[in-house]
């Protein structure tokens, strides 16, 4: 341990080398919002709501290492306000019903959505028409709720050993795709233990049986916040790694 | 200059130079007579960068569909200021929080041509304040269908109409 710090909205945060700004405000026991980042993934940096200013330039801080003296800003109205737009947008892209849906209270899309102060879009809605994929004996993907954070695909692949899904199509076009030459989940060899299965933090890959089994009010962010949750898998994974 | 998301140079700054200090470009320029109409212009680099977006960073993704989407609803005289300043808001968005250079400078065509030609905008412009792009009427056309009825009762009539 050599002593680095960089400064988080003023306050120092001690990281060692090649950590990222996310995994070592997360050590600190700060919470930056995040969608496609996980605790033990690759780093991926796509959803872009992790964003913060550093040294005044913005970059997502679940890819960004860590350097010296670095000063990194998350707590900026600015920068609220644009993971409340990027987390809107979301919304709006998708088809995503909270009140019916079976992952309310377990998804990180909604509990963002209520850490961060987002009320209604401010944007139009695109009611995509989007595919729904019931043919796997216990899996079902609803795309209609997939944020396309990756986090099944890199699951899938990197640590079920399996590349079960992929994105294809480009711009608002893209889709979690199945690669299986019918494109279909029942054709693969996904199993309803596997991570890429328990990895998605919204209702887009579901496990048949299990909607409905906890009761609203005890399900994971009714009993505690994100933030927590989030501190918490972080220390987790670290303990993990430490063996 | 330089291309779509390059700088837009009204005529009425003719005398600016293309120079690294002043107006840079790549060597590209593009020249719209004043019988051009520019909004059309941005309408059409608008639907151009959502093409264009590969869809990886959700900003770009959704924030370029948006940007044409609200374009073709100015174009479809249903436009409001509402919707100019949500253009603004877009363009933050796209600017700060992008992946990469296309979703940094994909509204810009919009944004010049909006403060460089703001009649082009206003004159399209339904109301001052707001207009929803939801259309109740049409909304309705499925069940219409269902029930074989296409009667006065089966249609919601807007307001001014």
């Amino acid at each position: 341990m050599s002593g680095r710090t960089f400064t988080l909205d003023g306050q120092p945060v001690p990281f060692t080398e090649g950590e990222t700004v996310m995994e070592a405000a997360l050590a600190a026991g700060v919470y930056i919002p995040h969608l496609c980042y996980r605790p033990g993934y690759g780093h991926h940096g796509s959803c872009k709501v992790c964003t913060v200013a550093i040294d005044g330039h913005n970059a997502a801080s679940c890819t960004t290492r860590a350097r010296e003296g670095m000063a990194v800003e998350t707590a900026t109205p600015e920068l609220a306000d644009m993971r409340r737009a990027l987390v809107e947008m979301l919304f709006v892209e998708g088809n995503h019903t909270c009140p019916a849906c079976e992952k309310s209270g377990e998804c990180e899309l909604q509990a963002v959505a209520y850490h961060i102060g987002m009320a209604a879009p401010r944007f139009d809605f695109f009611f995509p028409a989007r595919d729904l994929d019931a043919s796997h004996p216990d899996v079902i993907l609803d795309r209609n709720r997939c944020i396309l954070c990756e986090l099944c695909v890199r699951a899938s692949r990197d640590v079920d050993g399996k590349n079960v899904f992929a994105i294809g199509g480009r711009g608002i076009r893209a889709r979690l795709i199945v690669n299986a030459a019918s494109g279909r989940l029942g054709d693969t060899d996904l199993a309803k233990d596997d991570a890429a299965v328990r990895v998605c933090p919204v209702g887009a890959i579901l496990r048949k049986g299990d909607a409905y089994t906890k009761p609203v009010g005890q399900r994971t962010f009714d009993l505690r916040p994100i933030a927590a949750v989030a501190i918490e898998e972080a220390r987790r994974e670290r303990e993990r790694r430490r063996g | 200059m330089g291309g779509p998301s390059g700088t837009c140079v009204p005529w009425r700054e003719f005398e600016r130079r293309i120079a690294f200090e002043d107006v840079p470009s790549a060597g590209a320029f593009m020249v719209f007579s004043r019988g051009r109409d520019m909004f059309e212009v941005a309408r059409n680099f608008a639907h151009f960068f959502a093409h264009e977006s590969c869809g990886f960073c959700t900003p770009c993704r959704v924030g370029t569909s948006l940007l044409a989407n609200t374009m073709d609803k100015l174009a479809a005289g249903k436009g409001s200021a509402y919707d100019m300043q949500r253009m603004q808001t877009l363009m933050r968005v796209l600017l700060s929080m992008s992946h990469c250079g296309l979703g940094h400078t994909a509204a810009k065509p919009v944004v010049q041509t909006m403060a460089a030609f703001p009649d082009a905008y206003e004159r399209r412009l339904k109301r001052l304040d707001f207009e929803p792009a939801f259309d109740l009427d049409a909304a309705l056309a499925t069940a219409r269908h269902i029930t074989g009825r296409d009667d006065d009762w089966a249609h919601i009539v807007s307001e001014e109409a």
